[in-house]
């Protein structure tokens, strides 16, 4: 469903994400990347400001739902604009984040 | 004492308020006769309009203009020759329900600079069709020569046997007499074609409206294209009036593997590749950097003059401009809707990395539009269709022409585009005749047998669910 690689130097986190994001997945998946963003961060407080980069990779994702959505645009106010990425979206997902609007907040390719 | 701007648009649609009382009186025949002399009056001033318009807007080349003067009179008129507008235009027996076609009442129609003459011929048939008087305000840029093809088409149809006044056009210029025409409450429709602004105030206006506004049509050249074939395509496509229709392509997005293979294509067929500097230069004439938006100098101009206003030099004989770019958006300025003849130019790594940047370039303005597909695999075809949004998908053909209609595909022939409510608009059809009458539907008594002979008690039974209620709908009797 989730699993991460921290690239230290360059300060990269990638999220690789899996099968289909329903509300359930999603709701699963949450705390697991809260947990995640916050050991990055150092405090469990979402205010404080992540400086690495993230990027969600959807290759084996094949759909998402609006509580995934709500995750995107969660994490996208934790770092600063431009370092929250959605990568590897098929045609179908890049239109779903196209019809949510994210890509005024955040980059997907 | 001189009008005030009230009591002139008071005056001119009260005249159109008369027209339309005596226009609903006419029946088919006496329609059609209208309409038919009305298109061939337009059809015989196609040359002369032609060269008027681009005399006066200093925009497209004249020849092709005239053929959209043929296809906003003869194609349009084919289209709609034979279509009922008049009384009762459907009757089914079976359900008992008979159609009547009522006119609107007073259309006001406004008409682009890109398109002018052409615009107000193809609004006043289908306007005449339908027997609605139509009040046609022009762009500024365009005032004289739209208002000759509103006097031709007026002499016409007045000889035929119109209401005087069916046919009229307001003195162009005046933003706020526009706009208080615009939402006059006995304007019934308004018809708008143009820029963002003009379709923003006509929805604003608080009377029923079709606007149609910009596009920013992508088109994907899938490795399964006759490469050569779609190049020349879109070469007679965008360099067609100099690219001044809004369906016209503005970027093409191949793969990486196909890259060379249509580049070298273009290059073959005369077309020319800028380099990252005079992008740079081009991006500075073409695009406004603060609101994004084509600059009005370059629309419906060559390439040599665009070359020559970014100071770059081309080879002679160049048809069309290529800018290879990264991305789509305000950092890639030509990424943007540019109606002249240079198109973006986009690599992809892969396949949905093809189609994602279509995407992109279909939300960058032009959602609702047009897009455009070379393939010769189905369902490449139906992938990219199910997830581009756009009212007219036209495939393996010139975007212009193809969206256009009549004459590569079997879509109404139409200068007004619809967007669906991507381009706020109420429909995605190429608007023609039949969107200018208000349907009336006599409905004869048949009644619904599963639900008049349903006990009606069971619906009063709080105990009764869904299934027993869809039993008791469905029961036989």
């Amino acid at each position: 469903m989730l699993r991460f690689n921290y690239n230290k130097p360059a300060k990269e986190l990638t999220c690789y994400f899996t099968g289909r994001l329903d509300t359930i997945a999603s709701f699963n998946l949450s705390d697991e990347l809260y947990a995640k963003l916050n050991t990055l961060r150092g405090t469990d407080d979402p205010v404080v400001m992540l400086s690495d980069k993230i990027s969600f990779d959807m290759t084996e994702v094949n759909y998402i739902a609006s509580s995934f959505i709500r995750i995107c645009v969660t994490v996208a106010k934790q770092v600063p604009r431009g370092h929250l990425s959605i990568v590897n979206c098929d045609p179908f997902l890049k239109k779903t984040f196209k019809i949510a609007g994210l890509d005024e907040i955040l980059i997907v390719s | 004492m001189a009008e005030s701007l009230t009591e002139k648009a008071d005056h001119i649609i009260g005249k159109a308020i008369f027209a339309a009382a005596e226009f609903q009186q006419f029946d088919q025949e006496q329609t059609d006769r209208i309409v038919e002399a009305v298109y061939k009056a337009g059809l015989k001033a196609r040359i002369t309009l032609a060269k008027q318009a681009v005399d006066e807007t200093g925009m497209g080349i004249w020849e092709h203009k005239m053929w959209k003067n043929v296809i906003a009179t003869q194609l349009v008129y084919e289209s709609i020759r034979d279509v009922k507008t008049v009384g009762v235009i459907s009757s089914d027996p079976v359900t008992g329900i008979t159609e009547i076609a009522q006119p609107l009442g007073p259309i006001f129609a406004v008409t682009p600079v890109t398109n002018p003459t052409s615009t107000a011929m193809f609004k006043i048939l289908i306007c005449l069709k339908t027997r609605n008087p139509i009040i046609i305000s022009s762009h500024r840029g365009a005032a004289k020569c739209t208002g000759e093809a509103v006097r031709i088409c007026y002499e016409a149809a007045l000889a035929a046997g119109a209401p005087e006044d069916c046919i009229q056009i307001i003195p162009s210029g005046s933003r706020d007499f526009t706009q208080l025409v615009m939402a006059h409450p006995q304007i019934a429709l308004i018809l708008a074609t143009g820029g963002t602004g003009l379709v923003k105030a006509a929805y604003s206006s608080g009377n029923p409206a079709i606007g149609v506004g910009p596009g920013n049509v992508p088109v994907f050249i899938d490795d399964s294209a006759d490469i050569p074939f779609a190049v020349s395509g879109i070469i007679a496509s965008k360099t067609f009036d100099n690219g001044t229709i809004c369906a016209s392509e503005q970027a093409i997005v191949v793969e990486e593997k196909t890259e060379q293979k249509v580049r070298e294509e273009f290059e073959r067929q005369q077309c020319y590749f800028l380099t990252p500097e005079e992008i740079t230069k081009v991006e500075k004439i073409a695009i406004s950097a603060e609101t994004m938006s084509m600059s009005p100098f370059i629309v419906g101009q060559s390439v040599a003059v665009i070359a020559q206003k970014a100071g770059i030099t081309v080879p002679e004989g160049t048809k069309i401009l290529l800018a290879k770019l990264d991305g789509v958006g305000k950092d890639y300025p030509l990424s943007h809707e540019i109606l002249a003849p240079i198109l973006a130019f986009y690599s992809a790594k892969d396949h949905n990395a093809a189609i994602n940047l279509c995407i992109d370039l279909n939300y960058l303005g032009g959602i609702g539009h047009s897009a455009g597909i070379y393939a010769n695999d189905e369902k490449t075809i139906m992938k990219f269709s199910l997830l581009i949004n756009a009212g007219r998908i036209v495939v393996n053909t010139p975007t212009s022409q193809g969206a256009v209609g009549g004459t590569f595909n079997l879509l109404p022939p139409s200068l007004t585009l619809g967007c669906g409510t991507g381009g706020k608009n109420i429909t995605t059809e190429n608007i023609t005749a039949k969107h200018l009458i208000n349907v009336q539907r006599v409905c004869r008594r048949r009644i619904n047998h599963k639900f008049a002979d349903a006990d009606q008690k069971v619906y009063f039974n709080e105990e009764c669910d869904e299934s027993v209620l869809t039993k008791e709908y469905h029961k036989n009797h």
